[in-house]
């Protein structure tokens, strides 16, 4: 037998019979090399209650060569894209190491949610957030995994809102989104201009308006 | 590891401390053999035996000469530590070459050294003392057997160096131990175990998970172990698609490095390599491998530069060129010796799947001018000879030409912006009132103000003295000027680029025409040969040229500058002369008249070109060049002399 496709059967069972891990492993389509895994966020976390899907793409010269994971699920985390799900960490690049397998990656991953590394970003706006006011960036985090990772307090949300708040899901503060969507300013453009400008926390005082206003003229 | 003892340490810094000594005369005779061996170079350009001052010494080396010179490092490495080639090799990669610095710091702490470069295991935390004096003991002992005996018993490889192993496995990966050895605290490390698990416990491959009972488990010396298969999918892997030379351990975490007789035996041995590998991914690893190592040397060696052909595997040594100061003095252009593209390395990529022995028909014409010299710049990344202008000059002007600032050079020139919604506009006739197309935004073209304020009657604006409204024009009317201006060189670059290229063009129609006259008349094969030689002095004399207004478009102004544009319009004289005499028709019974000629004018030409090359030469080693722009490694220009 094909030693790429014994290898990730047996990986597949291994990940089966391990009960105390949470992770599972599932195909997406027929091909046994196209997976979906996931895993709990991370207790203590704001990640914590949330379920994370990984994409899990195993090249043809695995396990010599890394596999390829990007999340699913959408995650506010410095080292995850927020746009693309892809992320940044050594193991999937050059520390890869062939025995490593899809379940010790994932609990990586897993650890990546506990330990964030905002100075190798691979999404630098929310790094900068993460920076600027960690407590602000948990907020979002908590929100992000409220919303599309199923994390606690999923119902209240939607029951109360009916809509994603746009304002939380960047990460700002209401009032900040409000006063410029009063000058007269599209309200989706306002949220952009403020989350590129990480108008948040310490750095409101550092920006001052006319750059704001200055930032939405030109966008 | 901890078998490293502080007796040994001493004897052997003594040792070496002479051979550190003997090892630096070695390098001074050797620096003289290579001067020596240039003078005799056939390899060198120059046609006459003096020496150009635009020219610069230097050598070509073929891929197992630059082989020879590291297992020279290698050997050296090896008398000095007392270790293996292997480990030599291994110690020296991880030191980038740097032998010096190398050995300082194997004296000063052997152990960190070896553990760093992935040829040792790292000692555990705490080392008991009981253990230390059991390594001295055992340091006496010169057999290898005992050492590794020693180590199984206090690391993790009990299973694998059990001694059911057989003696032929073990005899194929580690060589039957050699002599004498004093310092023999990493000999034993060399010795990659090929070993067999006692028949009763299976083995199955941490990898691949195969348990299949033939399997061979097989390690490094850090004992982590996976089926030999593994082993070489892994390697393979890492040579063909990471470009790796330095093949780590399997195991995450661990950071041994594979030996290259343990790359060998595992990619080509009949003993190791697993026998449903593909025995060409085999060859090709190894051999990319080999070629890998003597990338690393002459990378990692400033008097090196590897030849940037494809398909090329020739070194070229200019010690001359090593630092990167000489080059504002200099123009380091050097050839490998080699032409043309390799047909093995083209017909490869052409028919790889095609069977072998098949011969390949090369679809590049067969004029013997497209066998172009490997000719290229030891000194910047520039791949063709970028004579006379030195390289940081060169790398300016190709990156002036390359991006697009002169595209927005061009629309500042042209357009405005519509000062609504920062459309950029380009007025194409047609009255001052001006309407946005995009954002139906009325304005004036002149001041760019609302038209509104304009009034309905009158189409004149009354603003266009206002002093903004003239700053403008004076930024547009600059930009615009340094656009010309650049034009102007860019032109007569392309231009002359353009024409070299066509007269290869034009020489292989001749060539053609010239073989039918050898067969039609009487005149002989070196009697025809008078154009091939002026086609070459063309095409080198444009490439000169070429970057002549390279090199003029970044001159201050003065009195430098006029000469070196007087040497330049000669030089471009000739050349369109004798470029016009080339393309006269050829008549056989005109045929002796137009000889004569050429071949006047070509050493004309070739004269002129000689004296712009010397020239500029000389006036990079006199630092009489002023530039108009900071250039790396120059002066700053005073102000005055600065354009933008």
């Amino acid at each position: 037998m094909d030693a790429r496709l014994r290898r990730v059967n047996k990986e597949i069972a291994d990940c089966k019979n391990d009960r105390t891990s949470n992770i599972t492993l599932e195909l997406i389509d027929n091909s046994p090399f196209h997976l979906k895994g996931s895993f709990p966020g991370p207790e203590g976390t704001p990640y914590q209650g949330g379920l994370f899907e990984v994409d899990i793409v195993i090249p043809d010269s695995y396990p010599f060569q890394p596999v390829k994971m990007k999340f699913i699920t959408k995650v506010y985390h410095p080292n995850v894209s927020s746009a693309s799900g892809a992320i940044c960490l050594d193991i999937l690049k050059d520390a890869w190491s062939p025995v490593l397998t899809l379940k010790s990656t994932l609990i990586s991953l897993q650890s990546l949610l506990c330990s964030p590394e905002p100075n190798d970003p691979q999404d630098a706006e929310v790094a900068k957030h993460y920076t600027t006011s960690k407590g602000s960036f948990d907020e979002t985090a908590r929100y992000w995994t409220q919303i599309y990772a199923g994390g606690p307090g999923t119902k209240e949300v939607k029951g109360l809102r009916g809509v994603k708040d746009e304002v939380a899901i960047a990460g700002l503060e209401k009032a900040h989104v409000d006063q410029f969507e009063g000058l007269g300013f599209p309200r989706n453009k306002v949220i952009d201009v403020l989350r590129r400008l990480n108008y948040r926390g310490a750095n409101v005082a550092q920006i001052s308006e006319d750059r704001v206003v200055e930032e939405l003229l030109k966008s | 590891m901890s078998d490293y003892d502080i007796s040994d340490n001493e004897a052997d810094y003594y040792d070496s401390d002479e051979m550190m000594e003997d090892y630096q005369n070695d390098d001074d005779q050797d620096e003289d053999d290579m001067e020596m061996d240039d003078y005799n170079d056939d390899f060198r350009i120059s046609a006459g035996s003096k020496q150009k001052s635009y020219e610069v010494d230097y050598k070509s080396l073929s891929q197992s000469s630059v082989e020879k010179t590291m297992k020279e490092d290698v050997d050296h490495i090896c008398g000095i530590f007392g270790v293996e080639p292997a480990i030599a090799s291994l110690l020296l990669r991880h030191a980038d070459w740097n032998k010096e610095p190398l050995i300082e710091r194997y004296m000063e702490n052997a152990t960190k050294v070896l553990v760093d470069a992935g040829v040792a295991i790292p000692e555990p935390v705490a080392e008991p003392t009981p253990v230390r004096t059991h390594h001295s003991v055992d340091k006496l002992s010169t057999g290898s057997a005992s050492r590794r005996s020693t180590r199984s018993s206090s690391k993790l490889l009990s299973s694998l160096t059990s001694p059911t192993r057989s003696s032929a496995q073990k005899s194929s990966f580690s060589s039957p131990s050699s002599s004498s050895s004093s310092i023999s605290a990493s000999k034993s490390r060399t010795k990659d175990k090929l070993s067999e698990e006692p028949e009763q416990k299976s083995f199955t491959c941490p990898i691949c998970f195969d348990d299949s009972p033939s399997l061979k488990p097989l390690s490094l010396i850090c004992g982590h172990p996976a089926c030999s298969g593994c082993w070489n999918a892994y390697t393979v892997s890492k040579i063909r698609d990471e470009a790796e030379h330095c093949i780590r351990c399997m195991t995450e975490g661990c950071a041994i490095v594979a030996p290259d007789d343990f790359i060998h035996d595992i990619l080509l041995s009949d003993a190791a390599a697993p026998p449903d590998s593909n025995p060409d991914d085999n060859q090709t690893a190894w051999v990319r491998f080999q070629e890998l190592l003597v990338r690393s040397f002459v990378g990692a060696n400033p008097k090196l530069k590897f030849c940037p052909y494809p398909g090329c595997t020739n070194t070229v040594s200019c010690p001359a060129a090593a630092s990167k100061s000489v080059l504002t003095t200099m123009v380091p252009i050097v050839s490998c010796g080699a032409k043309g593209i390799p047909k093995d390395a083209s017909a490869a990529a052409a028919s790889s799947s095609s069977s072998s022995g098949v011969t390949t028909v090369t679809t590049t014409p067969p004029s013997s001018l497209y066998d172009k010299e490997h000719v290229f710049c030891f000194g910047c990344p520039i791949e063709s000879d970028h004579r006379p202008v030195v390289c940081a000059v060169a790398r300016l002007w190709l990156k002036k030409c390359e991006d697009d600032s002169e595209t927005a050079n061009w629309i500042k020139s042209n357009t405005k912006e519509c000062s609504q919604c920062q459309s950029t506009i380009e007025k194409n006739g047609g009255c001052n009132h001006m309407t946005c197309k995009k954002c139906k935004y009325e304005f004036c073209w002149v001041c760019m103000g609302p038209w509104s304020e304009h009034g309905t009657a009158w189409y004149s604006c009354n603003r266009y003295d206002e002093k903004g409204g003239v700053e403008a024009r004076d930024a547009q009317s600059r930009s615009r000027a340094s656009l010309e201006r650049y034009l102007h060189y860019y032109n007569r670059w392309a231009n002359h680029e353009q024409s070299a290229k066509l007269s290869i063009e034009l020489y292989a129609k001749t060539e053609k025409k010239m073989e039918d006259m050898q067969i039609t008349s009487s005149l002989t094969w070196i009697e025809v040969q008078f154009m091939r030689k002026a086609v070459e002095v063309v095409e080198r004399c444009r490439s000169t040229l070429k970057w002549t207004y390279a090199m003029a478009y970044y001159l201050a102004k003065g009195n430098e500058k006029d000469l070196f544009e007087d040497n330049q319009r000669d030089l471009e004289k000739a050349v369109e002369d004798l470029s016009e005499l080339l393309e006269s028709p050829i008549e056989s019974e005109n045929i002796p008249v137009l000889r004569q000629k050429v071949t006047d004018k070509t050493v004309y030409v070739q004269k002129r070109n000689e004296i712009v090359l010397e020239d500029t030469a000389t006036g990079f080693q006199d630092g009489r060049w002023r530039w108009n722009v900071s250039v790396d490694g120059f002066e700053e220009p005073p102000e005055e002399l600065m354009v933008n």
